[in-house]
């Protein structure tokens, strides 16, 4: 028995409906004339409590309101890759097509094209015995991503009574069907999951593998593990939005979804533009045909701001069920977090600090334990992860406001943005000092493994001299740099190479926006060999005036972007170099000093 | 338009603050445009804003002064607040609200818009690639402003914003197209003279028959800021994606704005998040600035240059800082420079253009033009740092590149910021200054330039 | 004598020495007062260029604001004549109007009127009024109408009002007013009809 009632009250997003007894919490319902989609937030005798997912203007008491039966749920099955989709599932593509270049209301779409046929693979045969999780075949849903079709994990599982040949079929079709105690179901190649509920799973791995980025200041000094979690927050212009952009784009996983979440409707806008031509530097293939966008801009209603994010991470485990890496990317929580407290607002809940409500620490831990490295539920044998990665949106870039403080408390991997260092373009501008990484342990051994076992090393020693440089430059703002020795002063100017060569990344340059691991550890080991070699000739007596002025310096610092991919040889030529100029340096300042002694 | 009348209703509940509260309501929809008629004949404007359980709660745009429980009329007409809009919008004058302010007749509509507008869906966007030369060399050469976006100057009270954004309107060109561009402009809340220097400037350069006005002055209601820019972007993107102009839409003060939201939200006794503004500000001000862009398939554009004092120079006080996140970038007035004489005062450091890297390069300006304006920002980031050096350790206490920073922070605002507010230079000629300036560096400072363009342009020795 | 020649000499020799001397100052200030000549026509030219190019932009600043202002001027003054045929065949239409009393199309009109205004309000007590002219007509209509659905309770008020025709209905105790008369309908339409008439003058319709 659905809900009927009628809306008694409305303000914005916020809508009271009477005679919704029989409604049901989270249940989606149909607001108004219009059949604006809206969810039920709270229960009270018989007024139900909805925030609508649209624009509410206009919309009065007197008009009806229908509930659906359902919560919100997302459609699960091929045809979601490449998609842009807003905080409800709603193509903006077909929204378009409905209502024009600017977004109206009440547009009834459907996720995915029902009507595309693909070429679906049994990898079962009937008799067999499927479980909930298990896969029953495979379609290409694009060159990049083979689709696993999957019992849903709220199926009881059974004998497979029935199952489709190789061939061409609609999403609709029924490709199969599984009998158990009698009870025959019938499976099409999609589901239906409700986005507040985390799909299970049958087991937890402990993330080991490095997500590789090809951002150096991440690879290197504070890695992300796949399954992990991340945070990246950073005041306005420090370049939150383009460094999860870099990972959306380069990041080592099968599948990534970026979810827009209150932020500008251009930063959608160029993602669109920019990634069918990208092409991802391991397979080959445009980077469109393994995102999915979930955009809801800064200016769409704010209720489905709140559920976007939901939204996002349920599409992202049903592709970790399939057996892949996936990455979700949340920019920004913080607007998410704003939603949940404008609705609180209008619910007159107990506000907590700066007027968010109470629950929000917990609505984000529930956020970030959806992350992890799983094994998937049914047969095959499958590993799968999501990784998050969630933007933060301090106000006034101050880093103990409720969001930030709170989300610290659930992820391991800090990436802390500065300003200042955006101000001197810095960047990326995370924030060396500040940042941390919870993984480094647990990835160094896919370093040792699949690159060099110097990378831990390497990053301990040039991570050191940074360090060295941050006490330093205490002494330089009271006194000046003379008042430092000339070993001291090395110090400073490696430390400089290394934020220049090394730390900075431009991402708006065709070469230096990717960075593979190997070429990482060659700069890394570049700059820790030239510091090295600089302190021997600097103890031989070679002038640090003279170490400064060596020609090879500049070669070495523009490495990033005038060195590409295919051509790191070249890099063992800078190697070559530091020991000809170095060595030859110290080698004169020896003989001077020699024959100082000898006079 | 609407079909059938409005309902008016008499039995005022409560009046407090900017709202009126009104019994015994049976038909009246959430954003509805109410009509109140004082006891003494005055008619005023307002908005639902919420109603429910025979109660409205109704928002008055010319303030409740005057108003009386017994005597006053509120008619709901049944619409939302709507905008006439038509070419003939184009060089002529509203009040904050979009009613006629230049004497002459309501403007013969074309349709009527509400004002609210509608999200830009993303994914009918078109990303914003057109260079627009403002000939001014800081903006041009290392902050440059493209077609369709937003870009606010952040400025404190005192200083030059209304000049440069004059400038800007008076120059702003793309270089090798003679497109039809329009000016809106929306003043919020800023005083008479300001009002007014804007409007001759245009008029000075025969822009005001190209330009649509809608001035709320410092004395005017201060609510009906709340509608100011919504009227003023309804008229921009029907200009633009209507009639396909390239339209410069500039509002100032959008911190006069963010008051009057805050006074609302007092009045209706929210929880408020920081300093008072309500959690929503930042939604809020993002429904505005959004509505910036190019669309798919149509010719025109709206760019927009909000304009915002910051309480007490504090970028991080909510309204710039909100502003911030949602503008695509935003160019920051320093108070130094501004003492120092230095027109524009740009604080090129705290400013960032995020769009220019799309809309500059070989194909669109000049190959070198990125790596150039990085240059710039490394060189001058570093002068800042040399110059705080010496003012302990003293001149004598830096060492020879030190003392080129010094030299490159004195040419960075002499040779390439400094301006006078009618001067307008190429492309090539803000290029050439900039290389002027980074020329005074040994080369091998220059590490975010490529090579072959040090080898080009580089001028020292 | 001859040291008066000697004397002679020494003058004669000291005048030709400042003679040289002088020559060679003149010579100077002339070759100096020529460079100054010659540096300050470059001056001159080019603070010549700069007025003139100052003055050419002026002159160009002003043509564009008098030929902009002009073309303003023009258009407004455009406006203002159609502002006021509008207003013109505004009036025309409200004289016809008020002529229509009689006519059976007016007695539809009105009966729509009321039906819609009725169920505009809802079902408590209204109070309804009118123009002088019109009360039996909107008394007769209404029972009309009451035959039809008898739970419409409303009755016609006493008071007439001054208006063109059409009704205003109030809730009995005066709170809510629903006014339908024709000259607010003409004032809710006027927008369109006033787009019609301008493009109509210009010859666009």
């Amino acid at each position: 028995m659905v809900a009927k009632g009628r809306i008694v009250w409305v303000s914005g997003p916020a809508v009271k409906a009477d005679g919704m007894s029989t409604a049901k919490m989270y249940e989606t319902v149909e607001v108004g004339d219009s059949k604006l989609i809206g969810e039920v937030i709270r229960l009270t005798g018989d007024v139900a409590f909805i925030q609508v997912y649209e624009s509410t203007s206009g919309l009065k008491p007197g008009e009806p309101v229908v509930g659906t039966g359902q919560p919100l749920s997302v459609l699960l099955g091929p045809g979601i890759i490449g998609k842009i989709y807003d905080g409800i599932q709603r193509p903006l593509d077909e929204i378009a097509s409905k209502s024009g270049a600017f977004i109206g209301r009440g547009v009834i779409t459907t996720p995915v094209d029902m009507k595309k046929k693909y070429k679906f693979k049994p990898t079962v045969k009937k008799g067999d015995q499927v479980g909930p999780g298990s896969i029953l075949g495979i379609v290409e849903e694009t060159p990049l991503v083979t689709h696993s079709i999957i019992v849903p994990p709220n199926h009881p599982g059974g004998k497979l009574a029935d199952i489709a040949g190789e061939g061409d079929y609609d999403i609709e079709h029924i490709i199969a069907t599984t009998e158990k105690g009698g009870d025959k179901l019938p499976l099409k190649m999609y589901h239906k999951w409700p986005v507040r509920k985390p799909r299970p799973y049958a087991e937890r791995y402990d993330p080991t593998v490095p997500l590789v980025t090809g951002q150096r200041v991440i690879d290197t000094y504070f890695p992300i593990a796949k399954g992990g979690t991340g945070a990246i927050p950073g005041g306005f212009g420090t370049g939150k939005t383009v460094t999860l952009h870099q990972i959306a784009k380069w990041a080592d996983s099968k599948v990534v979804v970026y979810i827009g979440c209150g932020e500008r409707g251009n930063e959608m806008t160029v993602v669109l533009v920019e990634f069918p031509h990208l092409i991802d530097p391991r397979s080959n293939r445009p980077l469109m045909e393994r995102t999915v966008l979930v955009a809801n801009t800064s200016n769409m209603p704010v209720a489905a701001r709140e559920a976007s994010i939901y939204t996002g991470v349920t599409i992202a485990e049903y592709y970790r069920d399939m057996g892949y890496d996936v990455v979700l990317v949340a920019d920004s929580t913080s607007r998410w977090a704003e939603a949940l407290r404008e609705m609180s607002g209008r619910l007159e809940e107990m506000p907590a600090e700066e007027g968010y409500p109470s629950y929000l620490a917990s609505r984000l831990a529930e956020f970030y334990e959806r992350a992890g490295r799983v094994r998937a539920l049914g047969s095959p044998d499958r590993a799968g992860s999501v990784t998050l990665v969630g933007a933060v949106s301090p106000s006034g870039a101050d880093f103990t406001e409720p969001v930030t403080t709170h989300t610290i408390r659930f992820i391991k991997t800090f990436w802390a943005l500065d300003t200042r260092l955006a101000y001197s373009r810095h960047y990326p501008s995370i924030n060396w000092m500040q940042s941390y990484s919870g993984y480094l342990e647990d990835v160094s051994k896919w370093w040792k493994e699949n690159v060099t076992g110097e990378w831990y090393d390497l990053r301990a020693e040039s991570y050191q001299l940074l360090q060295r440089e941050d006490k330093l430059k205490e002494i330089v703002r009271l006194l000046g740099p003379e008042a430092l020795p000339d070993e001291e002063k090395l110090v400073l100017e490696v430390a400089r190479m290394i934020k220049i060569g090394i730390l900075q990344q431009n991402s708006f340059d065709k070469v230096d926006t990717y960075c593979s691991p190997q070429k990482q550890v060659k700069l890394v080991r570049l700059m820790v060999k030239f510091y090295k070699e600089a302190q021997k000739a600097l103890k031989a007596g070679t002038p640090l005036a003279d170490i400064r002025a060596m020609p090879m310096i500049p070669s070495l610092l523009k490495a990033k972007f005038e060195i590409p991919e295919e051509q790191l040889n070249k890099l063992d030529d800078l190697d070559k170099q530091i020991d000809s100029q170095l060595r030859k340096a110290a080698g004169s300042a020896v003989m001077t000093e020699e024959a100082k002694v000898v006079a | 338009m609407p079909e059938t009348a409005g309902i008016e209703y008499t039995k005022v509940a409560e009046i407090k603050g900017p709202l009126m509260i009104i019994d015994g309501i049976t038909k009246a929809s959430f954003d509805e445009l109410v009509e109140i008629e004082t006891a003494d004949g005055e008619r005023r404007l307002g908005k639902v804003l919420e109603v429910g359980f025979g109660k409205a709660v109704v928002q008055v745009f010319e303030g409740t002064t005057g108003l009386t429980i017994t005597g006053t009329k509120a008619k709901f007409l049944g619409k939302t607040m709507e905008m006439p809009v038509s070419q003939e919008l184009l060089g002529r004058v509203f009040d904050g609200l979009g009613r006629p302010n230049d004497g002459l007749p309501d403007p013969i509509a074309d349709k009527f818009l509400d004002v609210n507008g509608e999200p830009m869906n993303p994914e009918r966007r078109e990303y914003p690639t057109s260079f627009i030369q403002t000939g001014v060399s800081v903006i041009d050469g290392m902050l440059t402003l493209v077609r369709g976006q937003k870009l606010p100057i952040f400025s404190g009270s005192g200083m030059p914003h209304n000049i440069l954004a004059a400038q800007i309107a008076r120059q702003a060109s793309v270089v090798g197209t003679k497109e039809d561009f329009a000016v809106v402009f929306g003043a919020i809340g800023v005083q008479y003279s300001e009002a007014q220097y804007f409007k001759r400037s245009l008029e000075e350069s025969g822009a005001l028959r190209r330009s649509v006005l809608f001035l709320n002055l410092a004395d005017d209601p201060a609510i009906e800021r709340i509608i100011t820019p919504r009227v003023a972007l309804t008229v921009a993107e029907y200009l633009a994606f209507d009639l396909g102009m390239h339209v410069l839409a500039i509002l100032t003060d959008m911190t006069n704005y963010a008051e009057a939201l805050r006074e609302i939200s007092a009045a209706r006794e929210e929880v408020p998040g920081r300093k008072g503004y309500p959690g929503y500000l930042y939604t809020d001000l993002a429904n505005n600035y959004e509505r910036a862009g190019r669309i798919k398939g149509k010719n025109g554009s709206v760019t927009q240059v909000p304009i915002l004092s910051m309480p007490a120079d504090d970028i991080t006080h909510p309204i710039p800082d909100l502003t911030g996140y949602i503008t695509e970038g935003q160019i920051v007035l320093g108070r130094d420079l501004f003492r120092m004489g230095v027109y524009p005062p740009v604080n090129v450091l705290m400013s960032l253009s995020r769009l220019m890297k799309d809309g500059v390069g070989e194909g669109k300006t000049r190959s070198d033009h990125m790596e150039v304006g990085n240059q710039m920002y490394d060189a001058y980031s570093r002068a800042q740092e040399v110059r705080a050096l010496a003012e302990i350790v003293g001149k004598a206490g830096l060492t020879g590149v030190d003392l080129k920073y010094l030299e490159v922070g004195d040419m960075f605002e002499q040779h390439f910021l400094k301006q006078a507010p009618d001067e307008n230079r190429t492309l090539d000629e803000t290029l050439g200054r900039a290389w002027e300036v980074l020329s005074t560096l040994p080369e091998g400072e220059l590490t975010k330039i490529r090579d072959k363009h040090v080898k080009q342009y580089y001028k020292g020795k | 004598m001859s040291s008066n020649s000697a004397l002679e000499r020494t003058i004669s020799k000291v005048l030709s020495q400042k003679e040289a001397e002088l020559i060679s100052k003149i010579d100077s200030a002339y070759q100096e007062s020529l460079n100054n000549l010659e540096a300050s026509r470059g001056k001159l030219e080019a603070e010549r260029t700069r007025i003139v190019e100052s003055a050419r932009k002026q002159g160009e600043n002003l043509k564009r604001q008098i030929v902009g202002s002009g073309r303003l001027a023009a258009r407004n003054q455009e406006l203002l004549i159609i502002e006021s045929a509008v207003n013109n065949a505004f009036e025309e239409a409200r004289k016809k109007l008020a002529a229509s009393g009689g006519k059976d199309s007016y007695r539809e009109l009105s009966s729509s009127i009321i039906e819609e205004s009725v169920l505009s309000v809802g079902s408590d007590e209204v109070v309804i009024e009118c123009n002088k002219n019109d009360s039996g007509l909107i008394r007769k209509i209404l029972s009309d109408l009451q035959e039809k659905n008898p739970k419409v309770q409303a009755k016609v008020s006493d008071r007439s009002i001054d208006v063109l025709g059409g009704i205003k209905i109030k809730s009995a105790d005066g709170t809510m007013t629903y006014d339908n008369t024709l000259d607010s309908r003409i004032e809710r339409l006027k927008p369109l009809i006033r787009k019609n008439i301008a493009q109509m003058l210009r010859g666009e319709a």
